[in-house]
């Protein structure tokens, strides 16, 4: 038997052990390649274009292969541990490290660019379907077809090419590292043996608890008023990720020892099946993997967090002020106004015209905002503020009186630098007077488009007397763009939303000098970046979550291996196959769950403390992604559980 | 009466063309409170015989029955059921869960059968007295000796009192002075709580410390020794001729 019939008997042996390698090279290289086709596409050209998202891709593309070679390499180094005995054995009948390197190159280059090949083959047809994905992500209505580029073959044939040679280094290091003796007991010392628990693990989980503790408190604290400096926000950011971080370390070293160890400690020795299954063993393994699960952690955290954020930003954009306010055009110029609708007339598109009257106010509203940050540092005069005012006899439904003032389109994003005061007044200044209203109260809807909400702020609505006195006496200065308009604007709407094409198609025709905006037009543009955000954390975080998933799953593959021998005692004393799984899929249940837990309620911390800056709304989409991720997350314990099922079954 | 009733046993490994028989229609009775120990050459189906008699491997043809109740019959789920009742076991690497502390080794067959906490901790506190372990019920298998371990083995076998308790080679891996206080510690086990014992072993020395020795040649008995009112020393002195005649490997003891 020469080398060669050995590295092809090898291969094929190793294959059915390899199947999840193979899955998982196969998997992040279609992934890669399927990400670097659409970086080359040139119908992404036009969308990454208008919004300058080229870079982003190019940015998320890098991560991309850092993931996947950190994963490779991980994975790689798993499977050669527990081919040691092998490596062993060969050394002992006479084979050079040399030669046995070739051995290993040889059959890995197989097996790696083999699933390579098949990798590149699905991420080709995938690229479509992602495409397709995109497209609908940046509502854009063009069909994806299906392209092949080489550009993009060459790009993930090198990068792949370079892991593969990172792998081959480290795999040389391995063989060259170890004796024969040693490597015959690689296995066996990958765990550290089972020790008591000491006083100093039992200090570490409780600090490890405290740590994290702490950091979801400075993280609620984050915006609420008490760093106000650019610096300091800065300076508690850095505390709260290496307070988590650190936390979630010392969780996985102590606290998951140490709060197993109660549990054991109350059960007087006497543990059922589940208990020896999944307390005991987690209690030393997760010990001993704790650098890995906390980079887990981490990463699965940073993933769910951003998909959430950009979710949220999506699911806001989705139902924003843009599209609440329903005007399709809105102007502030009679004379554009009357351009547009008349393009509109010639073109027989049915419209409704409205126009409102607008005027800009100081108020002082010491009263009714209770600031939580510094006003210096935000900029805010709560004695001189400016806001929009319309009469209530311009909106539908509100009635107040001449004392009375309601505050419509009162932003989310205030919510966490200033508390406002339900039952209070406000003055409101005119060049004139000074006008005492009270507080009636403040909704969410705006009735002003956008563009005149001066980016988002609230409008006031005052009684029609109480506004007619204001356009008396109006302070010139605040008016801006409303100024030589006589404040007035103009909305726009179109009776049959599937002129909207059309209609746009002649606002770009026409010449505007002033501010004339349409919502689509608009709308589009934010759209396409949000959309391209989400897509391309959609796309990071899934692969953070197979790469993870697989990781995870590999060693638990190893554990099996290990405590195979105990489920051989276990089932010799009389538990069935049935009573063996069911602790097993409680140990699946912590050894996926817990992670999965800390990294959910890491990433909805970091969420919470920082979420208004992209969205209006934080519960629904976050619940939506965690709850996708938890559950394709699931899928790997399912797997992991099936495995176990398996080796139980063999065990006798 | 007889504990354990064994007719004619056959078992076969492999598949046609490559037959080859390890048990040849083997009968054997056991009785209740025998000490009885199992000796043969390697290869004479000594392990084989154990497994089966234990319910972990499966016989070809034939039939046994523990304390009345026919096994070869049973499913998977019965058989387990039987073993968490009837059976204990005692193995040469001690097949202890190393993520478990002693005592919760030593309570893992009570936790299957849902013996109440106050039962289990009294009967935990009389069996590691008998077998001096009771200072050790917090420590892991890793902080303890190989005797210790084989006598923390030996605890979990007896705790559930089964009707039997199996044992395939207790002492192989242990030396001469913990294999004798294992030994003296199961004579003494035997004696007071009238368990019966059935061990393999191809150590004279070991057997010579129960009141039956069977011998097994190519799949069959070959003969049996009794100790009767002997001194374990005559007895062992008997088993040693026989081995000899019985021409299996020596042992130089």
């Amino acid at each position: 038997m020469n080398i060669n019939l050995l590295i092809w008997r090898n291969l094929k042996k190793n294959i059915k052990n390899y199947y999840l390698y193979v899955f998982a090279l196969a998997f992040s290289s279609s992934l890669y390649f399927a990400f670097v086709t659409l970086q080359f596409d040139p119908a992404l050209d036009e969308a990454s274009g208008t919004v300058k998202g080229a870079a982003a891709i190019r940015a998320a593309s890098v991560l991309l292969i850092v993931i996947v070679a950190v994963f490779l390499l991980f994975a790689n180094n798993l499977f050669i541990k527990r081919r040691g005995q092998e490596i062993g054995l060969f050394q002992l009948i006479g084979m050079t490290k040399g030669q046995i390197f070739r051995l290993l190159t040889v059959e890995n280059f197989l097996l790696y660019f083999g699933s390579l090949m098949i990798g590149i083959f699905l991420g080709f047809l995938s690229s479509r379907f992602v495409l397709m994905i995109l497209f609908k992500l940046i509502s854009i209505d063009e069909l994806a077809e299906l392209q092949f580029s080489s550009q993009a073959l060459v790009q993930t044939l090198i990068v792949f090419a370079v892991i593969y040679l990172l792998i081959m280094a480290n795999n040389l290091f391995f063989i060259h590292r170890q004796s024969i003796l040693s490597l015959f007991k690689v296995k066996a010392t990958t765990e550290g043996t089972v020790k008591r628990v000491t006083v100093v693990e039992i200090v570490i989980g409780i600090l490890g608890l405290c740590f994290i503790a702490t950091g979801y408190y400075v993280s609620s604290q984050l915006f609420s008023g008490d760093f106000t400096s650019v610096n300091e926000l800065f300076l508690a950011m850095i505390f709260i990720l290496g307070s988590v971080i650190i936390g979630t370390y010392l969780f996985f070293r102590g606290s998951i020892t140490f709060i197993g160890n109660v549990i054991r400690k109350g059960k007087g020795g006497y543990l059922n099946i589940t208990d020896v299954l999944s307390l005991s063993s987690i209690m030393f393994r997760m010990k001993s993997n704790a650098l890995l699960l906390t980079v887990i952690t981490t990463v699965s955290a940073l993933a769910i967090g951003l998909l959430s954020l950009s979710y949220i930003q999506f699911y806001s954009a989705e139902k924003s002020a843009f599209e609440r306010v329903q005007a399709d055009f809105s102007t502030n110029s009679e004379k554009e106004a009357n351009m547009l609708t008349e393009a509109f007339t010639d073109h027989n598109i049915a419209y409704t015209e409205e126009t409102m009257e607008i005027v800009v106010a100081t108020f002082n509203m010491a009263d009714m905002i209770h600031l939580s940050v510094d006003p210096e540092s935000a900029g805010v005069d709560v004695q001189k503020m400016e806001s929009t005012v319309v009469s209530d006899k311009d909106v539908d439904g509100l009635d107040v009186k001449p004392n009375e003032v309601f505050f419509t389109g009162w932003p989310a994003m205030y919510d966490p630098i200033m508390d406002v005061n339900e039952n209070s007044s406000i003055v409101m200044h005119t060049t004139a007077n000074e006008y005492k209203l009270d507080l009636v109260g403040l909704n969410d809807e705006p009735i002003i488009p956008f563009y005149f909400t001066f980016g988002g702020s609230p409008t006031a609505v005052v009684d029609d007397t109480v506004y007619k006195q204001l356009q008396n006496a109006l302070n010139d200065d605040l008016q801006t763009i409303f100024k030589d308009q006589g404040n007035r604007f103009y909305k726009i709407n179109l009776e049959n939303q599937d002129d909207l094409v059309r209609a746009n198609d002649l606002y770009d025709t026409l010449d505007f000098e002033r501010n004339t905006w349409s919502l689509q037009l608009e709308f589009q543009g934010v759209k396409e970046f949000i959309g391209l955000t989400l897509f391309i954390t959609g796309f990071l975080g899934l692969t953070f979550l197979i790469t993870s998933g697989c990781i995870i799953y590999f060693k638990q593959m190893d554990e099996g291996e290990e405590e195979k021998n105990g489920y051989t005692i276990l089932r010799k004393l009389g538990y069935t196959q049935n009573d063996l799984l069911k602790g097993i899929c409680v140990k699946q249940f912590f050894t996926f769950g817990i992670p999965l837990i800390l990294s959910l309620f890491h990433s909805y911390f970091a969420v919470k403390s920082g979420w208004f800056f992209f969205g209006t709304e934080m519960m629904t989409p976050t619940i939506i992604v965690m709850v996708i991720y938890t559950v394709l997350f699931s899928i790997f314990g399912l797997l992991a559980v099936l495995h176990y099922k398996k080796v139980i079954k063999e065990a006798l | 009466m007889n504990i354990l009733e064994a007719h004619k046993i056959h078992k076969t490994y492999g598949s046609r063309g490559n037959k080859q028989e390890v048990l040849k229609g083997l009968d054997l009775q056991i009785k209740q409170g025998e000490f009885v120990s199992i000796m043969g050459a390697s290869g004479s189906g000594k392990t084989t015989l154990l497994n089966i008699l234990s319910t972990i491997d499966h016989l070809s043809s034939g039939s046994i029955s523990i304390e009345g109740k026919e096994m070869t019959k049973m499913k998977e789920r019965q058989l387990a059921e039987f073993r968490k009742h009837y059976l204990g076991f005692i193995f040469q690497d001690y097949n202890l869960l190393d993520t478990l502390t002693v005592k919760e080794n030593i309570l893992l067959p009570l936790s299957i059968k849902k013996v109440s906490k106050n039962e289990a901790n009294k009967r935990f506190s009389d069996i590691a007295s008998e077998l001096g372990i009771e200072d050790l019920a917090n420590k892991y298998p890793s902080e303890i000796s190989g005797g210790q371990k084989q006598r923390t083995s030996a605890a979990r076998a007896f705790i559930h009192e089964p009707s039997i308790i199996f044992a395939d080679e207790p002492t192989g891996a242990l030396d001469s002075k913990s294999a004798s206080d294992l030994l003296n510690k199961l004579t003494r086990l035997n004696e007071t709580r009238k368990s019966t014992i059935v061990m393999v072993t191809h150590d004279p020395v070991a057997a010579s410390y129960c009141s039956r020795v069977i011998f097994i040649k190519d799949g069959q008995i070959y003969t049996q020794l009794n100790k009767g009112d002997e001194k374990r020393q005559d007895f062992f002195k008997d088993i040693m001729k026989t081995q000899a005649i019985l021409g299996g490997v020596q042992n130089e003891h």
